[in-house]
């Protein structure tokens, strides 16, 4: 059963492999300045993620006591914090930190949340009405509260800041696939997949699944944002990852107090996060575009 | 459109019932809006110069945390205490030099067995409802404080009272079992200052004989207190009254002292009093304190129980490194003993503190068995300088194969459940006490209450009860260099510096003077130029 005449747009309809269509949503994600710039800052931060340890001059806990408090110069570019630590070293391997935490969050909460949403939307009854009054509740908290409360139960530590990423996530996803999975399950390309008698996942996930991808690459990268700043707002109110962690929310929490003494040591943390966060919003915004997603 | 008036037609009486809802609201934030400024005003009321001798000026605005308990008897907080010392009055005080000072007690006098004191009150002293303070108000006071049925915080202290009694109106007799070298201190102790007898609700009556009255307490916003016209010393207290504002975040605190709103932060970070120094109007001041941050380890079990490991903990830390970096150079290196260079002729800098050696606590790592070195967790309250120190710790540590995992907590969690008497590895903050007898007693005795470190050494007891029951200072003296040797050579304990104390305040007021327990100073001498 072919899936390609399923799909919405025209470009994917003419694209003939996965990686040449992917190049094609980079690129056209550049014909337009606000997504260029957000797609840039974004390929720059995840760069500096991949090679960080390769570039970075100093390691992250190293203290040399008699550099403390040096503002910004050749031999510490961002300069140096309250217990002489390079700011630059830290920033750039709380990239790698945040960027990895945040991105294995959204990833498990969105392959998880695709699949419940996907099952859930598509056999309905009793079984869709039970999952999405468990999330309902679950979103009725305000998520930093959820948070909050998951982790005073968990403990604070990496992988508890995963679970609560997952737990915070996954309804959201789950509840944007099954609307769409509602809009497509009734049409005619369905209906007759499964009176040729397909199985259950050769329906879900050949049929629905294909025209769901859109609205999920778009939602993957909002909630990605999200997830770093959930990740950041968490390690500055010190339930999060510990230190001395260079998380970029940590290490605003840590310094805020000293920013008369080294200001440098609070707004290079602090431009690393709004950067990061604004940068995928803004690729996120050109995805709504290319995929007409959301628009009506 | 029709549908919204359908439905208000449909629901008559909830729409009459929403409205009028809302009418009262509208009503009732008017009437706070009118109110307020008759709130404020209150201790400003008597700014006038109506009092007989003296004239009264200016009102004093302090931030400070929040004050949860009211009652003498269970305050804790420096800003519990700080509010008490200014509606009640101790029976003896202590000066920002630690010497007991008279207070309500003009005179007193000891037995040569040490077993009885017995002292003269002022005269012309009044309760702020008026009746005339005497003997029998003292008494009743510290039978409350002692009376171990009612399970108050200083049932253990005042243990050793065998009896208080009154003769005549003036006079205090107080019987001890034992002798006590550091009574009139026990004496001092936060919590004992002098209520009226018979008092019923001491948290909201505030009927004291202290420098000032409590004119309006607001609970989580502020506490006016308005001067005692009355007071027993002539021409104090200088001011016309204290607002005492609460602030739940010192930094917030600190914001508010740079912009006016406030005339005085105490106690805050070093890195915020370090942010305050070039500030034009406010005046800061630090003193050197007995308070310490105690890095302990478990010593009842392993791998704390192996005197090879405590060494290399105590080899692998570098203290001048750790007050450079955690405390910006302010307060004083320690030496692993609570007793701290402030108890001048207690301190001892006989036995010297071993020298960073990396290689010395790797070895003696490795003959304890680990010669791969060690993981520990380390908690730490979200505190102070604490998360620093820990920091710095883990950092130093690493080198001599110490591998540290360092879980900051808030003090709740830290404190709550004991948790913090549990773990193996942990950090804590001693405020300042006046004599170092209370450390021992509480800390590092086998059985006493807070023994963190789990400590317990035959000598070290022996020395510690004969230095707080012997009558001779030269063997008190003399036990307490005992002490420090040992907890040196053996004990499961690092005190790394003992920390300043800050206070910062506006230029206008005169007369201040911080003490150690920053809820200690007091605010009779001040006096301002504006």
């Amino acid at each position: 059963m072919p899936s390609v005449p399923h799909t919405q747009t025209k470009q994917e309809n003419a694209a003939p492999s996965r990686g040449w269509r992917f190049f094609r949503v980079i690129r056209r994600l550049y014909a337009r300045p606000a997504s260029a710039l957000g797609t840039s800052i974004f390929i720059i931060f995840l760069f500096l993620a991949i090679i960080g340890p390769l570039v970075t001059p100093y390691t992250t806990t190293e203290q040399i006591y008699s550099d403390a408090f040096q503002s910004p110069s050749s031999a510490h570019w961002f300069g140096t914090d309250n217990l002489g630590r390079d700011v630059f070293s830290r920033v750039i391997a709380g990239a790698r930190e945040i960027l990895v935490l945040a991105g294995l969050g959204t990833l498990i909460s969105v392959v998880t949340g695709t699949i419940i949403g996907l099952l859930s939307g598509y056999r309905g009854g009793w079984f869709d009405e039970l999952i999405m009054r468990f999330f309902d509740s679950l979103l009725a908290l305000p998520a930093m509260l959820l948070a909050l409360l998951l982790l005073g139960t968990l403990g604070p530590s990496t992988n508890s800041i995963l679970i609560v990423i997952v737990v915070v996530y996954t309804p959201i996803v789950a509840r944007v696939t099954r609307s769409v999975v509602l809009e497509v399950k009734n049409k005619a390309y369905v209906e007759a997949a499964r009176l040729q008698g397909e199985s259950l996942p050769h329906i879900v996930f050949g049929e629905i699944l294909p025209p769901v991808l859109p609205t999920l690459a778009v939602e993957s990268a909002l909630r990605f944002s999200y997830a770093i700043f959930l990740v950041a707002s968490l390690g500055f109110l010190g339930v999060g990852v510990q230190p001395p962690n260079p998380n970029w929310g940590l290490m605003v929490k840590e310094t805020r107090n000293y920013v008369s003494q080294m200001p440098w040591a609070l707004y290079f943390p602090v431009i690393a996060i709004s950067l990061t966060v604004i940068g995928i919003n803004l690729m996120a915004d050109g995805l709504k575009e290319l995929f007409g997603v959301g628009t009506q | 459109m029709n549908k919204y008036i359908n439905l208000i037609k449909n629901n008559l009486s909830l729409t009459i019932l929403l409205i009028s809802l809302l009418v009262v609201l509208i009503l009732t934030s008017c009437a706070q809006a009118t109110q307020a400024p008759e709130i404020t005003d209150a201790g400003t009321t008597h700014e006038t110069s109506e009092g007989p001798t003296i004239s009264r000026e200016g009102v004093f605005k302090v931030a400070m945390q929040p004050i949860v308990q009211t009652d003498p008897a269970f305050i804790s907080s420096d800003s519990e205490v700080l509010v008490a010392n200014h509606v009640y009055d101790y029976l003896v005080d202590i000066d920002p030099q630690n010497n007991i000072i008279p207070r309500l007690a003009k005179e007193w006098t000891v037995s040569d067995d040490g077993l009885s004191y017995v002292f003269t009150l002022q005269e012309g002293v009044t309760f702020h409802d008026g009746s005339p303070l005497s003997a029998e108000d003292v008494v009743w006071t510290f039978n409350r404080l002692r009376d171990p049925e009612a399970g108050l915080p200083t049932g253990d202290l005042y243990s050793n009272i065998a009896n208080v009694g009154g003769s005549g109106d003036l006079e205090v007799i107080f019987t001890l079992e034992n002798p006590n070298p550091f009574f009139l201190f026990d004496l001092s102790d936060n919590h004992a200052l002098i209520l009226k007898a018979g008092t019923e609700d001491a948290s909201t009556t505030f009927n004291g004989t202290g420098p000032f009255k409590v004119s309006n307490y607001l609970p989580e916003d502020r506490i006016i207190l308005e001067a005692n016209e009355n007071y027993f010393i002539d021409g104090e207290p200088k001011l016309a009254g204290i607002e005492i504002i609460f602030f739940n975040d010192e930094a917030a605190a600190v914001d508010a002292l740079r912009g006016g709103q406030v005339d005085l932060a105490l106690r805050m970070s070093t890195e915020l009093f370090v942010s305050l120094q070039d500030e034009p109007n406010i005046v800061t001041i630090d003193i050197p304190t007995n308070g310490f941050d105690l890095v302990r380890l478990r010593s009842d079990r392993s791998p704390g129980d192996d005197p090879r490991v405590i060494q290399a903990f105590k080899l692998a830390t570098d203290r001048q490194a750790i007050l450079q970096l955690v405390q910006q150079g302010y307060g004083a290196i320690g030496r692993d003993s609570p007793i701290g260079p402030l108890y001048t002729t207690y301190y001892s800098e006989d036995t010297p503190v071993p020298t960073r050696d990396i290689a010395a606590a790797r070895q003696l790592l490795s003959d304890a068995g680990y010669p791969d070195g060690l993981e520990m967790e380390m908690h730490v309250p979200d505190s102070g300088g604490r998360p620093n120190l820990a920091v710095v710790l883990k950092e130093q540590w690493a080198e001599a194969g110490i591998d540290v995992n360092v879980i900051v907590e808030p003090e709740s969690v830290y404190y709550g459940d004991d948790g913090w008497l549990e773990v193996d590895l942990g950090n804590t903050g001693w405020g300042s006490r006046p004599y170092p007898q209370f450390y021992l007693d509480v800390m590092l005795k086998c059985d006493a209450i807070w023994n963190e470190s789990h400590f317990c050494d035959d000598e070290f007891d022996h020395l510690v009860s004969l230095a707080g029951s012997t009558l001779d200072e030269a063997e008190r003296i003399e036990a307490y260099h005992e002490m420090q040797r040992i907890l040196i050579e053996r004990g499961p304990v690092i005190i790394p510096y003992f920390f300043a104390q800050y206070a910062a305040i506006s230029d206008q007021f005169q007369g201040f003077e911080l003490k150690a327990f920053a809820g200690r100073t007091d605010f009779r001498q001040l006096s301002t130029t504006r």
